[in-house]
């Protein structure tokens, strides 16, 4: 079933490109793009298939029991923009654009200087005869890789002041988990970038798995009573568990808001392992406490220009402590205990 | 034979370059599981050594987008196997004493050698980003282009050992030689230009536009270059002395990839936007005929009798089998996604 799902796709993929796309890419003199171009072409039609997914399969969720009920759901539609935005390709489009020359040449200077990007499948020759299983490896060590890349995400101010674009959402659905600054996007990839120049990148022939890892984010963004229990929720990053971590008060003891707590993205034994898991069988509310208001309930444009404002006022704190900052990153006032949002 | 199939697997980085002079320097056997599936991919691997006949009896497809590389029976036309091989595999081609099959992993940094005998996986040999590869007519040397990373790499072929190593303008592709075997053709595919490369001095002797977007490029018994214009509807007959065009000659729209028949006589030209090869004479260069391969045709390859042409569709993720003489479409075979290098037994 999962090879005809993928033949069709290809169909799909193929009958487009072949009589809609590559016919302009000739026409204007770009067919040196189309090899990229049709590869590209994979992300919107996987991305709609997972948006349509995580729709049927979660939405029901939130329907049968929810954490939060609104009257009202304005901030709910940026979210909704900012899922296709980046799930349909226009996003990813902007990061290959802007970073695939910068990788090439990195790589290629490496290169020059003798330097061969490895793969797991060189490092542990054993591997070249079980590629589900590398790319099982190269999902754990690219989700350890995430977990401190989020850390830092909290850690350094100025990155902060980007990521809290992801946590100032209210109103936290199955739609928030594409909820990040352009910046912050670019920020990430470099990421994921450099880690492949040292380990290479993950296989590209389980294109449906990485569906289903997409899933469980937005299903971690879901506005759902759901807790995996203790022993689920150290296997894997569930409503309950996330929703800790988007907690609009971090700053109780021992946790602090620029830290924060449970940061993995699928595999809770990261913040086992370095101290950061916090078990609560809670559903706090959400949102960072210092935001809120226009710069957090507003279009996708007018965040994205509030999340530049935030980044300038870092940057500006970091050259002049005395100029006020990014609030959020530096809570002046103690934080009051967060209750359960049902409560 | 056991410890050599399993070794090769599992070998991984590069050993000394001795695969050619001792292909059995290999390490011990690791574990069964190990040799199991070793010989899993060995097995799709084994096919190649079936005999020659009059038709394709079996055919050897690259999927470069699933990391695999689908074999078909030349006579049912059915995939019978499809077996991770590596990381983005694009070209594969002979070597020159056609000993081996080398499959060229471009995001794997590797060639797979295949020895063509028994269709055992020999070894792998660490090399960077070998998109398209090439062997001089003398077998001296190899060249490998790095179309993602702008780089032509020139190797001493009877050891691998590098020996230059040039940065090139914008994605460099296709490779052709000069009949003489000093001279080594590169089409520039991002940008609209040739060049050439002395192969002992590495010194670029010439680069020259010579239409939008150049991808295949093919060396004529007569002495003069072929080169297919993707970006246009044309091929353009090259002086390989210093790159002018001699004249155009229209097939297609996004004319990509040549073919020569394997008698010398007929020329075929993959046509991708328009969806068809070109049946051309080799001597005059006259169109004589075109083909319907729609599906984003690319490499191509013959039966040894030349009375099948087997087309990979890139878009399509399938493979045409079409008779040569009538144009008839004999079968499409679905393979995996990419479907770019073909080799047929």
């Amino acid at each position: 079933m999962i090879d005809a799902l993928m033949r069709l796709i290809g169909q799909v993929q193929g009958f487009v490109f072949e009589t809609a796309i590559q016919p302009v890419l000739y026409g204007l003199g770009l067919m040196d793009w189309a090899e990229d171009v049709f590869d590209g072409l994979e992300i919107p039609l996987l991305g709609g298939l997972a948006i349509c997914l995580t729709y049927l399969l979660f939405r029901p969720l939130e329907l049968w029991r929810p954490v939060e009920r609104w009257a009202e759901r304005r901030a709910v539609r940026t979210d909704i923009v900012y899922t296709l935005v980046e799930k349909l390709g226009l996003v990813p489009a902007i990061l290959f654009l802007l970073l695939t020359p910068i990788g090439a040449m990195i790589d290629g200077f490496l290169r020059f200087k003798g330097y061969i990007p490895p793969t797991l499948e060189q490092i542990f020759p054993a591997f070249v005869a079980w590629p589900f299983v590398t790319f099982l490896v190269y999902f754990v060590i690219i989700d350890f890789g995430e977990y401190w890349r989020h850390r830092l995400q909290h850690g350094l101010s100025w990155w902060w002041a980007l990521h809290s674009l992801h946590h100032d959402q209210r109103q936290m659905t199955l739609w928030s988990d594409d909820r990040n600054h352009v910046l912050d996007d670019i920020l990430s990839a470099a990421w994921s970038g450099t880690i492949a120049i040292l380990i290479g990148v993950t296989p590209g022939e389980f294109p449906l798995v990485i569906i289903g890892f997409r899933l469980i984010e937005s299903l971690a963004h879901t506005n759902v009573r759901l807790d995996f229990g203790r022993f689920g929720s150290a296997l894997l990053v569930g409503p309950q568990y996330h929703r800790v971590h988007h907690s609009i008060e971090h700053a109780q003891p021992p946790f602090d808001r620029t830290k924060g707590c449970n940061f993995a993205v699928i595999l809770p034994v990261w913040d086992i392992l370095f101290g950061t898991w916090r078990r609560a069988a809670e559903f706090p509310p959400t949102g960072v406490a210092a935001l809120s208001g226009p710069t957090v309930r507003c279009g996708y444009l007018a965040h994205q220009l509030a999340g530049f404002r935030r980044l300038g006022a870092a940057f500006r704190h970091l050259v002049n402590r005395r100029r006020p900052g990014f609030v959020a990153s530096f809570p002046e006032r103690p934080a009051a205990p967060y209750r359960d949002a049902a409560a | 034979m056991t410890g050599y199939l399993l070794s090769s697997a599992v070998s991984g980085r590069a050993r000394p370059p001795s695969f050619v002079a001792d292909p059995c320097s290999v390490s011990p056997i690791r574990s069964i599981r190990l040799l199991r599936r070793a010989a899993a991919i060995t097995a799709a691997c084994i096919a190649l050594a079936a005999p020659a006949g009059a038709t394709a009896k079996t055919a050897i497809i690259l999927n470069s987008d699933d990391d695999s590389l689908s074999v078909i029976d030349g006579t049912t036309y059915k995939e019978t196997s499809r077996v991770h091989i590596g990381r983005a595999p694009h070209h594969l081609m002979l070597t020159p004493h056609q000993n081996f099959l080398i499959i060229a992993m471009a995001e794997g940094n590797e060639l797979v050698f295949i020895d063509r005998k028994t269709g055992i996986l020999a070894r792998r040999l660490e090399l960077s980003d070998p998109y398209q590869i090439g062997f001089s007519p003398d077998g001296k040397w190899f060249v490998a282009n790095s179309l993602r990373l702008d780089r032509i790499d020139i190797y001493d072929a009877t050891n691998f050992k590098l020996a230059h190593r040039l940065p090139a303008l914008t994605m460099p592709s296709h490779i052709a030689f000069s009949l003489d075997s000093k001279t080594v053709f590169v089409t520039l595919q991002g940008s609209d230009k040739l060049t050439a490369i002395d192969l002992v001095s590495g010194n670029v002797l010439w680069t020259v536009p010579v239409g939008r977007q150049p991808a295949g490029v093919w060396m004529r018994k007569s002495g003069t270059l072929l080169v297919a214009i993707m970006g246009s509807d044309h091929i353009a007959e090259i002086d390989p002395r210093n790159g002018a065009i001699l004249r155009r000659i229209e097939t297609g729209n996004g004319a990509h990839n040549f073919q020569i028949s394997p008698d010398g006589k007929i020329l075929y030209v993959s046509n991708r936007v328009a969806g068809t090869i070109s049946v051309l004479d080799a001597d005059t260069l006259a169109v004589k005929g075109t083909l319907n391969a729609p599906g984003g045709p690319d490499d191509m390859m013959l039966t040894p009798d030349g009375s099948e042409l087997w087309v990979t569709g890139r878009w399509r993720a399938w493979v045409e089998v079409i008779e040569a003489n009538s144009g008839v479409l004999k079968a499409t075979i679905p393979v995996g996604r990419s479907p770019h290098g073909i080799f047929l037994y």
